[in-house]
């Protein structure tokens, strides 16, 4: 459970974030939505603490996240707005493998994470290609591999169909389907609400760095224009 | 900018302690040997070395492409005295000697990193140092091998951005002040997003590591190291 309380984030004189309330319950598919430059990524940011909280705590399973860091990085996994940045190694499986390396795992359980988060995001058979030589619908699943071999229970993903044709973003969009029905809860922020809007548990609208809306997203009006997020319409 | 490719071929194979040291002896070899001679025995062996993890050398070499125009030019302007400028051809052609010498070195150099996955390094300079000062080494040679690639790529979009927009046409001088500017700013931005990368995937000081084993691949490269030593020696002696 990531628990968010009375969280405040500036940078230099303004306001990024501003006394945000939540909670993420394990197992949620949870959709963070937004204009541009109202706090949603930097939000995220901090729930596995790449940002300090001026003021307030999040709290990854009872923990404050800066108390223990490792506990939120990996408990909290993040695939990341440009995929790209994400990729560290030259290879898709040494890159996959960077991460349980660093958790200090045994070289055959390295291996079944690696395997096993490839096979899952369908990138097995390139597994010893070299990164800068993928598709950006490749990169998406290569960082989202990497992610998933951390096993983290809660996993982030910020605006993950940017850039991606319509089958990478149906490839993606499965591969999340499959990691919810496994147990992981899945946060995604975007301004896109194509695909994510219907699997989704809660949708949590941000506005001005507060919680402009969070409930069900078939409580917020289709036609609801405050927020500056288009919600795709239904058929009558 | 060289970079580690996957393969199979025999470098592949042999250690990343092996391949050190078949660098290091050859160095010395180098630095020992610098007649004509020693330096064409050595290009053989450059050339083995080379072939063991079938890379070409003229891909090496453009690997290295902004250190040549130093190599080229330095026999040049070592022989080049007083004024009027006069050439001296000794002072060339011993500089010329130095040079070639570099680029045999840098060849060589350049399989290491093409056949050596980073974390390998990192564990075989792990190895060879004791404790916290090899892990302070191993994690900035990992560093580096992360960061520069993912540089160079940003100045390749940066050049090839500016020529779309034919930026190309503008002085030299401003076109260098642009990309020089732009690189240290892309440079600063690009190490703040690999730093928040590698926080998010939990680097560590003391991650696994390859466990190194030496195997029969190995002894090869450590004859070779071997001779490189014997034939340096029998140079300065």
């Amino acid at each position: 459970m990531i628990q968010v309380e009375n969280l405040t984030h500036r940078k230099g004189q303004t306001t990024v974030i501003d006394g945000i309330s939540l909670k993420i319950d394990d197992g949620e598919w949870v959709v963070i939505a937004g204009a541009n430059g109202s706090g949603k990524t930097t939000l995220i940011k901090h729930f596995n603490g790449l940002l300090s909280p001026d003021r307030g705590v999040v709290r990854v399973n009872d923990t404050p996240v800066e108390a223990d860091l490792l506990n939120a990085r990996t408990t909290v996994g993040m695939v990341f707005q440009q995929p790209r940045d994400q990729l560290v190694a030259g290879t898709v499986a040494a890159d996959v493998a960077f991460g349980p390396e660093n958790l200090g795992l045994e070289r055959n359980a390295i291996d079944t994470r690696v395997e096993q988060a490839l096979e899952t995001v369908g990138m097995s058979e390139k597994a010893q290609q070299r990164v800068h030589t993928l598709s950006g619908g490749e990169v998406a699943r290569v960082a989202l591999a990497g992610v998933l071999a951390m096993r983290p229970d809660h996993l982030i993903c910020d605006e993950p169909f940017t850039g991606l044709d319509t089958t990478s973003r149906q490839a993606v969009y499965e591969r999340l389907c499959e990691i919810s029905a496994s147990g992981t809860s899945i946060i995604i922020v975007t301004h896109d609400l194509r695909e994510v809007i219907a699997p989704a548990d809660r949708l949590v609208v941000l506005s001005d760095g507060q919680v402009g809306f969070n409930g069900a997203p078939t409580e917020l009006p289709a036609d609801d224009d405050r927020f500056n997020i288009s919600l795709p319409t239904t058929p009558d | 900018m060289l970079q580690y490719t996957p393969g199979s071929t025999f470098a592949h194979r042999v250690d990343p302690r092996g391949k050190l040291l078949v660098q290091m002896s050859f160095a010395f070899a180098s630095f020992c040997r610098t007649t004509p001679r020693g330096l064409i025995i050595l290009t053989v062996v450059a050339g083995i070395i080379l072939a063991s993890g079938r890379c070409r050398p003229e891909s090496m070499l453009r690997g290295y492409l902004p250190a040549m125009p130093f190599l080229i030019l330095a026999p040049l302007v070592a022989g080049i005295t007083g004024w009027p400028p006069t050439v001296e051809f000794e002072a060339v052609y011993i500089a010329g000697l130095a040079s070639y010498r570099i680029v045999l070195i840098l060849l060589v150099s350049g399989v290491y990193v093409v056949t050596t996955p980073i974390r390998d390094s990192r564990a075989a300079v792990q190895w060879l140092l004791p404790r916290r000062v090899g892990s302070a080494a191993g994690i900035a040679i990992e560093m580096v091998f992360r960061f520069f690639p993912l540089l160079r790529a940003d100045v390749t979009r940066l050049r090839a951005a500016t020529a779309a927009r034919l930026g190309t046409s503008r002085p030299v001088r401003e076109r260098m002040q642009h990309l020089g500017g732009k690189t240290l700013r892309y440079g600063l931005l690009r190490a703040d997003r690999l730093s928040e990368a590698l926080q998010a995937r939990c680097l560590a000081w003391n991650p696994t590591l390859r466990t190194l084993q030496l195997s029969r691949h190995d002894i090869p490269s450590i004859i070779l190291s071997v001779l490189l030593v014997y034939f340096g020696l029998q140079g300065s002696a």
